[in-house]
């Protein structure tokens, strides 16, 4: 047995390895992104033969690993929780023609939201789709959760979900385990029709497969005693109860324990669907009223039907959104034992001290573009030459350019092209010219890109699109695209060229340059805007294509700059504004505008933004 | 035992996961069990960075607020921000080269909760060692030197010469010393 402090997702990566997953897939999101790179490392240093792959999005991902699970292998796929909305289709699908070796989908949820459009609850993913759910409170419990996920899945041909939330896969514990197997079951296909091509005929007979599948599988939960219990003493009853799963759980326990609060008892649901009805039966007969703690929505609080009994969410008792953070769960917890007349747990932190802080109007700190992030560079040309434009953009760093006033839409992975076409016909319905730019970055446009970009070229819309190409996949940690050639393993694979994609979506206007060059960029975004009035004009496709300086530290800026600010400077504050590079800011001893040249990259692309030309290069 | 909770902050980039996980190790290497919570994601990119760890029997991740032993920010008005998470008794270790550190309207309650407050000019510290980015290593060695068991000045030495790169090694144990010599010529005053 070896030890090692893992993070939640390193702990999901090793639960895989030690069950044998031969097949993982997945394309990178917070909180997901580390599980795929943490499976990676052990394959290499056990030297297994596990299949992985960064997958171009997360329905691909889910395909090609169904398509492993029906050969009887064991295979995986990890996303983050709005990445399993864009493989729905397959999932649902996939849970009436069931499995023959294992599929386990791993979705991370973001209540917070920390780095999300949403709060949304995979369990109800899980609910709709019809297939179990497991809900882990901790990475070690994670890490086992996946050996059962496999063996349930494999048991019963069905799909099965884990889904940690972000204080599982972002928590680090340490962790002992054992060995790691690889690909050490040989795959078949057996053809049957009915099943995996099966028609709407064979799939009413299919849901009633899955229906009897999930009879057996809640049965089983009922009695999977080393996840799902209650602390009742046998024969006793309570004025109140806490049921509680997922990380709610691991705050309840540890609150609880720390103040031996032994009257109050607490059922633990790790499996919210199917749901263990018979032992929240007993749970429910036991007290006489139960706060339901779960994350992030209200999945165990609807499965408990008993509305008078039942405390929660739709009772007023724990908010609607947000994280359940141990304050908020402790402040919850003290409003209901008040109501209920019972003693309150004690500690509960001062509110004045945030007051307090509240107080000291402390500076916002707001996520910025990099020192020397190209991104910036070409944010900056976009909005000089197209100010009166509707910016629709994407998910990614560069949905960072808001803070430069260049990002007006921000709706899903894709959306950049989309909304850009969709405002471009409700405009011209009206007989109206409106200038429409989109930014979408290059990992996105491989992800949700095409199937847009084909669309508004079909339908006629006249808008421009920069693709943002650094040439890596930054927010989520410099996942390598398609573009690059190299697989998720570090293997050679075969590049994906940008400019051929987009020429075979049938654009007709390519540009690729360097954003560096502020004025090249903004001849061609004023070509481009010709493009678009033209009678055989159409969509002006630019492709802004410079390395991420964290992914490429040394050859982003081959010949580094020293910057300076001179005399001329009129501290107008146009630069921090409108260029808002961390390196320049407002020196309150100095009392002028300065470089911090501890963290400027020396790209030196502000040499050309300064109205007064105060901005130069050190002789 | 009781569960140690330390909350580290500042901004992103400078340096919190890498001072977590020294700390993490050197208990690992003590034999306790360890659990933090990390930020990851959009917010490295400069925003506020707040890192949890909890040694001892704890399940859940995150430190309640009102609840840290300790609390050592990289950056002045990020540890105030962090402030309601430190217990009454608790000690505060912040970066800062301000003279009027800590804020005046922040002394009362202090004072009141007993909390330990030490500014602690880390970046110049690091800065001197011709590190300049390496303020988490000066702030930790600083705070090395109040902490105990298993976080003491050797223990901490060990483990940063154990998981730091090699290229820099002995950069990081060079700041690390730096900023525990300080803490001592202070306690001395």
């Amino acid at each position: 047995m070896k030890q090692e402090i893992l993070l939640g997702n390193g702990a999901i990566a090793l639960g895989l390895l030690e069950a044998g997953c031969q097949v993982v897939t997945s394309y990178p999101g917070t909180p997901s992104s580390e599980i795929l790179p943490e499976v990676i490392r052990w394959v290499k240093s056990e030297s297994l033969n596990t299949y992985v792959e960064w997958s171009t999005n997360e329905k691909v991902a889910l395909d090609n690993a169904f398509a492993a699970s029906i050969t009887g292998k064991r295979a995986a796929c990890c996303m983050k929780q709005v990445g399993l909305n864009v493989a729905a289709d397959s999932l649902m699908s996939a849970a009436y023609m069931g499995t023959k070796g294992a599929l386990v989908i791993i979705s991370c949820d973001d209540p917070g939201p920390h780095s999300s459009q949403t709060e949304q609850d995979t369990r109800f993913m899980a609910r709709l789709a019809k297939v179990p759910v497991l809900d882990p409170s901790t990475p070690e419990e994670a890490r086992r959760m996946v050996a059962l996920a496999m063996d349930l899945s494999e048991e019963f041909r069905i799909p099965v979900i884990l889904r940690p939330a972000i204080r599982v896969c972002h928590a680090r514990q340490s962790i002992t385990y054992g060995d790691l197997k690889g690909n050490e079951k040989k795959g078949s296909f057996e053809k049957d029709p009915t099943r995996w091509a099966a028609t709407p005929r064979f799939r009413l007979l299919l849901h009633g497969e899955l229906n009897g599948k999930l009879r057996e599988i809640g049965k089983r939960f009922d009695t999977l005693s080393d996840y799902n219990f209650h602390t009742l003493e046998s024969g006793k009853t309570y004025p109140f109860g806490i049921v509680a799963g997922g990380v709610p759980y691991a705050v309840v326990r540890d609150l609880l324990m720390e103040q031996a609060r032994e009257d109050i008892p607490v059922l633990k649901i790790a499996t919210p669907f199917p749901f263990p009805a018979e032992l929240a039966s007993t749970f429910l007969e036991a007290c006489e009223r139960v706060l339901v703690l779960e994350e992030t929505d209200t999945l165990i609080e609807y499965l408990l039907r008993d509305r008078e009994k039942v405390l929660g969410r739709l009772s007023g008792h724990v908010p609607l959104e947000g994280e359940l953070v141990p304050q908020v769960i402790h402040h919850a917890l003290n409003h209901t034992l008040k109501e209920l007349d019972l003693d309150p747990m004690e500690g509960e932190s001062d509110p004045a001290v945030a007051e307090l802080v509240k107080n000291l109007n402390l500076p916002v700190r707001k996520p910025t573009l990099c020192p020397g992030c190209p991104h910036r560079a070409a944010f900056f040309a976009i909005r000089k030459s197209k100010p009166k434009a509707i910016f629709t953009s994407d998910i990614g760093c560069y949905t960072l350019g808001l803070n430069l006033g260049v990002v007006d839409t921000c709706l899903d992975m894709g959306a950049a092209i989309t909304m850009a076409s969709g405002f471009y016909h409700a405009f011209s319905q009206d007989g109206v010219d409106q200038p429409i730019v989109a930014t979408i970055g290059d990992s996105t446009f491989f992800h949700s890109g095409t199937a847009g970009l084909l669309n508004a070229v079909y339908n006629g819309a006249r808008f421009i699109l920069v693709i943002l190409d650094n040439l890596t996949t930054a927010m989520t940690g410099m996942q390598p695209t398609p573009a690059l050639g190299i697989r998720a393993d570090g293997s050679e694979g075969k590049a994906v060229s940008l400019e051929r994609i987009v020429a075979g979506c049938g654009v007709d206007f390519i540009e690729v340059l360097d954003p560096y060059d502020l004025k090249k960029m903004s001849e061609v975004l004023k070509k481009a805007g010709e493009y678009l009035k033209e009678p055989e004009g159409g969509i002006a496709v630019i492709i802004a294509r410079h390395p991420c300086l964290i992914a490429y530290r040394e050859e982003a800026v081959p010949e580094k700059k020293k910057v300076v600010i001179t005399e001329d400077c009129a501290e107008c504050n146009f630069c921090i504004d409108r260029f808002e590079c961390p390196a320049i800011y407002h020196d309150q001893e100095l009392g002028r505008t300065n470089i911090n040249l501890q963290i400027c990259s020396g790209c030196g692309v502000c040499l050309s933004i300064c109205p007064k030309g105060a901005i130069v290069e050190a002789a | 035992m009781k569960t140690m909770n330390v909350v580290l902050c500042g901004l992103g980039g400078q340096g919190i996961l890498f001072m977590t996980k020294i700390l993490s190790q050197a208990a690992l290497r003590k034999g306790h069990d360890v659990l933090g919570a990390e930020t990851h994601g959009m917010a490295q990119r400069g925003g506020s960075v707040v890192s949890h760890l909890r040694l001892g029997n704890a399940r859940g991740s995150l430190v309640e607020a009102g609840a840290a032993q300790v609390l050592l920010a990289l950056e002045e008005s990020e540890g105030y921000r962090n402030l309601p998470f430190l217990a009454p008794g608790g000690a505060l270790f912040a970066n800062t080269s301000s003279p009027a550190f800590p804020r005046e309207e922040i002394r009362g309650y202090l004072a009141e909760k007993k909390i330990l407050c030490r500014g602690v000019p880390a970046t110049s510290i690091a800065t001197a060692m011709g590190a300049s980015l390496s303020s988490n290593l000066a702030l930790l060695g600083y705070y090395s030197a109040f902490a105990q068991d298993p976080f003491n000045p050797d223990d901490l030495r060990e483990t940063i010469a154990e998981i730091s790169p090699d290229r820099f090694r002995d950069a990081n144990l060079t700041v690390f010393d730096a900023g525990f010599q300080r803490a001592g010529e202070e306690k001395k005053d």
